[in-house]
């Protein structure tokens, strides 16, 4: 079996003891939510903790409400299979529970967390081996070597943000909230990533993500999630697309927002988008030939790499058609905004 | 003498069947259900220790030195062995010997065994595998295996003949092919290319070995053929084989992938040797995607003669076929390749040229359909062509050449049953295809193919004069008989069938039926699960073994009754004069006035094909005692788009000769065809362009799961061989092949483009759409029926 | 070696292991449980499926510690669970999956199972598509997952008392004229000398 290296295991009742624990050890030591994505990474040995502190025994971490103002406090540790079967993220953010739903397998969506998903790796078909694998490679510049196997002499890390939540997130104007022994702190998501596949999150040393604030919607938002994948199950996507369509009482969009990953390290939101979409009444050729447009410009502003497994050329040609499909099932889904 | 014997496709005492033919549960089937059942990785023994394999980051490379000794000399680890310690060459054709244990001097593709470690425990062993030191003079990598045929330098296995890294190539003709394709009303030629896929089978191979006090080398492991895995370990350790055994535990799956025997095996047995301790290696995943033996890549061209009716009048292939960095099963591939293709359709002349070479790739081997779901893909999409091009249907041009029953074939092999036309009659019923194909709308179409495959062969991969299949049979005073066979039981249910027979012919409850099966110390015999031979050959030497106990029981009750032998009847646990039902006994005491009579019962029983191929070099290869055939049915949706394949039904009728149990038939079937729609959708056994493989873990190589799996209906067609166990065939090879070809040629039926590459991945699938002009939104705003557009194309 | 207290079908159990090792190994190589499989190391294929606090997860990446203080189940309890509500046999889930020929090599069933009824427990009466969507993070090689299938549908009407549904292959089986029947067709192979 595929052994994991040795670390120690710590596993606090609170929030504030696992941050004493984390400014304790500084780099040496790791967060560990649902372990999902983290103990395969360490079965490959793409990390090298020697303190996993693990947020699961943190009541205070999980849990989905509803916020004073009208939005969503979804707990970091709340599982993703929570998140999708919620009626409250359901109604108000469904984006964000297809977005969930769809990620990985029945029981990852058990283990894993939202938190987690926020925070997961960027993925390359050159760094998600095993160690023997990476060193019959040679490495790559993520981990272990310098020469980049995506782009030819690339000096930067192009490994494909592959969250699903993020997008959809991204697409909703959530906030996340980090606590760390020196305090907490707000940030918007879409100020989190950056365009560094080594470390694309803006992330510092010692913070947990506790919270995800997702603010109200108005009336009339839609959303969905579409993901493209080999299998209906268990992968991870080659392509996803989170959209947003806010209509007014009359189904005419007043704003939208389209927000792609697994391309590349960030989610990347769709210029013009909502521009092109806004003034059009869902069910009409307007809106149709305005969603034909925005998926024109999605192919425009997207080049996927060869940084995952699957055809870079035909993921390309992928974004028009996802974002299409996916701005119809938005479109065509009932209205469930309460 | 007996083990040539047909026993007849009725019992002696009728035409009724007790336990046969009905949807008995499986003999191990609580015990995998409770999670009870002990598969080799379950193994613990005392003092046991861990090994690991350190593996060559080079695809072809000389090794120049190995050092060891700071692995040897971390705490905790109690050996190191390399390709020295085991220099002996094995393999399981007796004729291309080309692997070590571990490599000697050469190492020939990334993840080729160089050292194993022994240690107190998987991480010691892991850490200890890292601190070993090998020195590598890298050589030119063939990849490519045209590249590689015509290499000069830097030869895989330098002491073969060559041409290049020429691995095996056969070319054999059958009647005037030439002036038959010169004079047929209609000749179609075509390229198709098979791409490479694995078994993947769920459970990891695993190997444990311990030595006793006295010297008795004992092996468990996760082999589908403890036979060969026995021998070679007395060769490679230079053992008698009589001081070896050799344990099959239970085993998750194997698919072929487990037919070879493995480095791991040597391993353990040569570090329980040099530690006396028992020693347990398991494979990573990744390593069994390195250990490999999957169906090999095959470029292929065919051409197809037919006159104006459709008749075949001559078929002609090339085949390339990359074999991956050793021999394996390569020969028998290579034949296979050509040799199987010969039904279920008439062939009067037929030339096939097959060439396998070596290339710097984890080995090819044998796996379910070994050689033929390739040639078959081919062949069967270059029939509809041919079909489309006479305007007949493609069900029909299928009957016309239809070879007939007891026939024989043109390249000497001998056809008995043949149920073939009711498998398609079959699916053309079930499917509606005459009333649904080609009406289904744009982008969805129905296609449809057939097969045959061997039930076994008679060519037993080491030549010898002695049975294929033995058995023995121990019966006990209390009414429990035990049945010993060599037969390995991979999930197929292969104990559960000589249990079922031996229940119906000594007429026991299941429960009165234990087996002992795949152990070298105590059971006779069987080489193996391996091309479709277990239920044909172990049936029949069942069959063998139950008659004589079955004749003494009847003898000896016939005797004590003073009643005629045909008025009696073992059935259900009892004994019974059928003429007197006040008589009825319960089978313990039927056994034990038998035992009175005959002194200790038991019996052994064996088979043995009949002389059967053609008489030339290689005419035996594929040889069958019996084929079993199958036709499919094929629906699919083509999203034009995408390029995304959803196949959505799929219809199977299979020709079993007589299901023995027809639930374990029919979960065959379904399994065959989910296995050939997974290659053909979604799964690749493909290396990088560094020579790497290309994912080797369960997350990129895609298995498809139950949402990806179509609704598949299984049809039983029972044709009853002559020759089989009450007419039995086989069932677990055969269903596999027809789903390639005839989801292309649904393909072709919804979207009017042949796919004649495989794998059918959405982004090849949408640039071939591409390529033949098919736009979806073109079709759709053209507001056209599909039909109509296909119609001009 | 930290000492973990586990709670594994019904049972507190004391022992111990490094903190880097998982569930999976803990109950196949400390605790003799070998029911849970392992087939591909790192959460991609199910067959270590465990219930946890009634939930499957995967044990492969589930670290042993962990698990403490929370309620395990594996394949190696449902039959004495079944048992201790004074039933005989083994659980009907098991027992659909063996009468039904859900098992073929077996070795990815422990976590099928063990899906399939976190999934029963759940909806006693789920669709088709229910049920193929519950079983989605188990993968089976030998199936085609049709019997499978079948199976948790007979164990939904065992459950129900209802009669279960024929399985796909359980229509009458075509069957040509008996060969010995016409009497006339023999085997061409020749006898070996």
């Amino acid at each position: 079996m595929l052994r994991l290296p040795a670390f120690a295991l710590e596993r606090p009742r609170t929030l504030r003891a696992a941050l004493e624990l984390l400014a304790e050890n500084g780099q040496s030591a790791m967060v560990v939510a649902g372990g999902t994505d983290l103990l395969p990474n360490l079965k490959h040995e793409l990390f090298d903790p020697k303190l996993l502190v693990s947020l699961a025994e943190i009541d205070e971490l999980r849990g989905l409400c509803a916020s004073a103002e009208g939005g969503l406090e979804i707990g970091a540790m709340t599982p993703l299979a929570d998140v999708a079967t919620s009626e409250l993220a359901r109604t108000r953010a469904p984006a964000l529970a297809q977005a969930c739903g769809l990620v990985a397998g029945p029981q990852l969506r058990t283990m894993g967390t939202l938190g987690g998903n926020v925070l997961l790796d960027t993925r390359c078909q050159w760094y998600n081996q095993t160690y023997f694998w990476r060193s019959a490679l040679g490495f790559c510049l993520k981990k272990d070597g310098s020469a980049c196997h995506v782009v030819a002499g690339g000096k930067k890390c192009v490994a494909a943000a592959s969250n699903d939540s993020a997008p959809a997130l991204m697409s909703l104007g959530a906030v996340l909230h980090f606590e760390s022994a020196s305090g907490a702190r707000e940030v918007a998501i879409d100020e989190f990533f950056t365009g560094d596949g080594i470390q694309n999150k803006k992330i510092a040393p010692g913070e947990i993500l506790t919270c995800v604030r997702i603010p109200p919607m108005p009336a009339g938002h839609r959303g969905a999630y579409g993901k493209l994948r080999d299998r209906g199950s268990i992968d991870f996507p080659l392509l996803g697309v989170a959209v947003r369509l806010d209509c007014s009482s009359k189904d005419v969009v007043e704003n939208a927002d389209l927000v792609l990953t697994a391309l590349a390290a960030q989610p990347k939101r769709v210029k013009r988008a909502s521009e092109t979409l806004a003034g059009t009444k869902l069910g009409t050729p307007a809106f149709d030939e305005a969603a034909e447009k925005v998926a024109e410009l999605a192919y425009q502003q997207c080049r996927p790499l060869a940084n995952i497994p699957g055809d870079a050329n035909w993921r390309h040609e992928m974004v028009p058609v996802w974002v299409r499909r996916t701005l119809a099932a938005a479109a065509t889904e009932p209205n469930v905004t309460t | 003498m007996a083990a040539r014997d047909n026993h007849g496709t009725s019992p002696p005492w009728g035409r009724s069947f007790g336990v046969l033919g009905q949807p008995h549960r499986k003999l191990d089937g609580l015990a995998k259900a409770t999670g009870s059942a002990v598969y080799a990785d379950d193994l613990a023994l005392p003092g046991m220790l861990h090994a690991k394999t350190l593996r060559s980051p080079h695809a072809h490379a000389r090794i120049e030195s190995i050092d060891a000794s700071k692995a040897l000399a971390l705490e905790g680890v109690h050996a190191v062995i390399t390709g020295r310690d085991l220099p002996e060459r094995y393999g399981v054709i007796p004729w291309t010997q080309d692997e070590t244990a571990l490599a000697v001097d050469r190492v020939r593709f990334i993840g080729d065994p160089v050292a194993a470690v022994a240690a107190i425990d998987e991480d010691t062993a892991n850490r200890a595998l890292k601190l070993i030191e090998v020195r590598y003079q890298k050589l030119t990598a063939w990849f490519d295996p045209a590249s590689s045929l015509a290499a000069q330098t830097d030869r895989i296995h330098p002491d073969t003949k060559g041409p290049g890294n020429l691995s095996k190539h056969v070319h054999l003709c059958f009647g005037d092919v030439d002036g038959e394709l010169a004079g047929a009303a209609h000749t179609i030629e075509g390229e198709y290319e098979f791409h490479g896929t694995t078994h993947a089978p769920i459970e990891p191979h695993c190997a444990v070995a311990a030595v006793d006090a006295a010297g008795l080398l004992t092996v468990w492991s996760s082999t589908q053929i403890t036979h060969y895995v026995h021998r070679a370990l007395a060769k490679v350790l230079h053992l008698e084989a009589h001081k070896i055994r050799v344990v099959q535990p239970c085993l998750g799956g194997a698919f072929g992938g487990k037919s070879d025997p493995f480095s791991l095996e040597f391993c353990v047995a040569k570090l329980a040797m040099l530690t006396a301790r028992p020693v347990k290696m398991l494979y990573t995943r990744e390593e069994v995607f390195y250990a490999h033996r999957g169906r090999h890549p095959m470029q292929m061209r065919y051409r197809t003669g037919v006159d104006k009716d459709g008749k075949l009048r001559a078929v002609d292939a090339k085949i390339l076929i990359d074999g991956g960095s050793y021999s394996s099963f390569g020969l028998v591939t290579t034949y296979y390749a050509g040799q199987l293709l010969t039904g279920p359709y008439h062939f009067p002349t037929y030339r096939f040229d097959s060439t396998r070479v070596f290339t710097n790739k984890p080995p090819c081997g044998p796996k379910r359909g070994h050689g033929s779901v390739q040639p078959r893909f081919a062949f069967e999409i270059q029939l509809d062509e041919l079909a489309g091009r006479l305007e007949l249907d493609p069900i029909e041009i299928r009957r016309r050449n239809f070879q007939g029953d007891f026939t024989r074939t043109v390249n000497g092999q001998r056809v008995t049953s043949n149920g073939f036309l009711k498998c398609l009659d079959e699916v053309e019923r079930l499917s509606r295809w005459k009333e649904r194909r080609g009406k289904l709308g744009f982008g969805r179409g129905l296609g449809v193919a057939g097969s045959m495959y061997i039930s076994g062969t008679n060519y037993p991969v080491y030549p010898n004069d002695m049975p294929q299949a033995g058995i023995q049979i121990k019966l006990d005073r209390s009414g429990l008989a035990t049945v010993f066979t060599g037969g390995n039981d991979i999930g197929q249910g292969s104990n559960s069938m000589c249990a079922y027979i031996v229940a119906e012919e000594l007429g026991l409850d299941l429960s009165a039926v234990r087996v002992v099966a795949a152990d070298t110390d105590l059971c006779p015999v069987d080489l193996g699960a391996y091309s479709s031979r277990v239920t044909f050959m172990v049936g029949n030497a069942t069959i063998d073994a139950c008659r004589k106990l079955r004749g003494q029981i009847v003898q000896a009750l016939a005797e004590k009754w003073q009643v005629a032998k045909e008025r009696i009847r073992l059935i259900a646990g009892q004994a019974l004069d059928l003429e007197d039902a006040a008589r009825a006994i319960s089978i313990a005491e039927a056994f034990q006035i038998a035992e009175a009579r005959f002194d200790t019962l038991g019996s052994t029983g064996s088979y043995n094909t009949p002389t059967l191929g053609g008489d030339y070099r290689g005419g035996t290869i594929g040889a069958a005692p019996a084929y079993s055939f199958t036709a499919h049915i094929v629906e699919v949706d083509v999203d034009v788009e995408t390029g995304q394949l959803t196949c959505e039904n799929v219809w199977i009728a299979h020709d079993c000769g007589r299901a023995l149990n027809p639930m374990i038939v029919a979960g065959q079937m379904e399994g065959s065809v989910y296995m050939g729609l997974a290659e053909a959708l979604l799964e690749e056994h493909t290396l990088n362009r560094f020579g790497l493989h290309a994912g080797p873990n369960l997350l990129d190589y895609k298995l498809p799961t139950s949402v990806d799996t179509p609704e598949l209906y299984a049809r039983i067609v029972e044709s009853i061989d002559p020759e089989g166990p009450y007419g039995a065939k086989e069932a677990g090879e055969g269903p596999l092949h027809p789903a390639l070809p005839a989801l292309s040629n649904a393909v072709f039926d919804a979207v009017g483009v042949r796919l004649r590459r495989l794998p059918f991945t959405p982004a090849r699938v949408l640039s071939e759409l591409r390529a033949a002009g098919v736009d979806a939104k073109r079709h759709a705003q053209a507001g056209l029926p599909a039909r109509a557009e296909k119609g001009a194309r | 070696m930290a000492a973990l207290n586990l709670t594994i079908n019904g049972d507190r159990l004391e022992t111990a292991a490094p903190d880097h090792w998982t569930l999976l190994e803990v109950l196949r190589y400390r605790l003799g449980l070998t029911g849970s499989k392992q087939g591909c190391d790192k959460g991609d294929c199910g067959a270590c499926t465990v219930l946890l606090d009634g939930q499957p997860v995967l044990a492969c990446l589930t670290l042993a510690g962990l698990a403490q203080g929370r309620a395990v189940t594996t394949i190696e309890g449902l039959m004495p669970a079944h048992a201790r509500e004074g039933k005989s046999g083994a659980d009907p889930v098991q027992d659909a999956f063996d009468r039904c020929g859900a098992l073929q090599c077996g070795f990815c069933q422990p976590g099928m199972i063990l899906s399939a009824r976190a999934l029963l427990n759940a909806n006693a009466h789920p669709t088709r598509a229910q049920i193929r969507a519950a079983l989605a993070g188990n993968l089976c090689r030998c199936t085609g997952y049709t019997q499978i299938v079948e199976a948790v549908e007979y164990a939904v009407a065992v459950a129900a008392g209802v009669e279960p549904a024929p399985r796909a292959w359980e229509t009458p089986r075509a069957r040509l004229t008996d060969i010995e029947e016409q009497g006339t067709r023999r085997p061409s192979g020749q006898a070996r000398p």
